[in-house]
């Protein structure tokens, strides 16, 4: 069966808005965040092998590359959990108003940068 | 009650309740992701641990499937294509949660 049901309309037609930004931003980084979620699965698994095998793991993450993908993760997951609580509240009714969603979006996109570097604190113990 | 809407409710129990997992999940993950293996084994083998994170992966995968089933509508015109997709997204969401709290239960 054929689907007649129109498709979204070509992204690059309309003029970039704060809200569209946080829109697309919003369902690249949930795709990002279920990617690293199954590579963390699979380091779990792995875990089973024994600490011979998770030698390799530990290297690779505590070196520069592994230590940008463990921040570029908190940030995607940062950037997850806010844009998710502005849903929620818009959702309820809220946050509509143009003018409103433009202050909402800009604290989406500035705050997941600030509380990725809280998250990376407070998980580094640095408080 | 139509299955959009019992979709969209889903979506959204899922999305709340994925926040304070995320915020609990890389909190703890930043502390140990390059400590020793007795360290990272020592969290995964925890049982309060291993039951926040079996929740955690399954919520997200959960949420995972029916928001990225939405992209699937958006994007995908053709319907076999998105059928196959879709299939593989909610196996992989099935089987990959499954597999890692097999294995976790182990440690």
């Amino acid at each position: 069966m054929e689907n007649k049901a129109p498709l979204s309309p070509h992204i690059q037609i309309y003029k970039w808005h704060i809200s569209s930004l946080v829109s697309i931003t919003h369902r690249i980084t949930g795709i990002i965040n279920i990617i690293g979620i199954t590579l963390i699965c699979l380091l779990v698994s792995l875990l089973i092998l024994g600490e011979n095998n998770y030698e390799m793991i530990n290297l690779f993450l505590s070196s520069m590359i592994g230590k940008f993908i463990i921040l570029s993760l908190t940030w995607s997951f940062s950037f997850q959990i806010l844009s998710e609580i502005r849903h929620l509240i818009m959702d309820l009714g809220y946050g509509f108003d143009l003018k409103v969603t433009k202050i909402t979006g800009l604290i989406v996109i500035i705050g997941s940068i600030v509380l990725t570097v809280v998250f990376y604190l407070i998980g580094k113990n640095f408080f | 009650m139509i299955n959009a809407t019992k979709k969209w409710i889903f979506l959204k129990i899922s999305g709340a309740l994925l926040v304070p997992l995320m915020i609990w999940f890389i909190l703890n993950f930043i502390n140990i992701y390059n400590q020793d293996y007795s360290i990272v084994e020592n969290f995964f083998s925890n049982s309060s641990s291993k039951f926040l994170f079996s929740i955690f992966i399954i919520n997200a995968y959960f949420f995972s499937a029916l928001s990225i089933s939405e992209v699937f509508e958006d994007y995908i015109k053709n319907y076999k294509i998105k059928n196959v997709a879709n299939r593989i997204l909610y196996a992989s969401a099935v089987v990959i949660p499954l597999i890692t709290i097999i294995l976790m239960t182990r440690l």
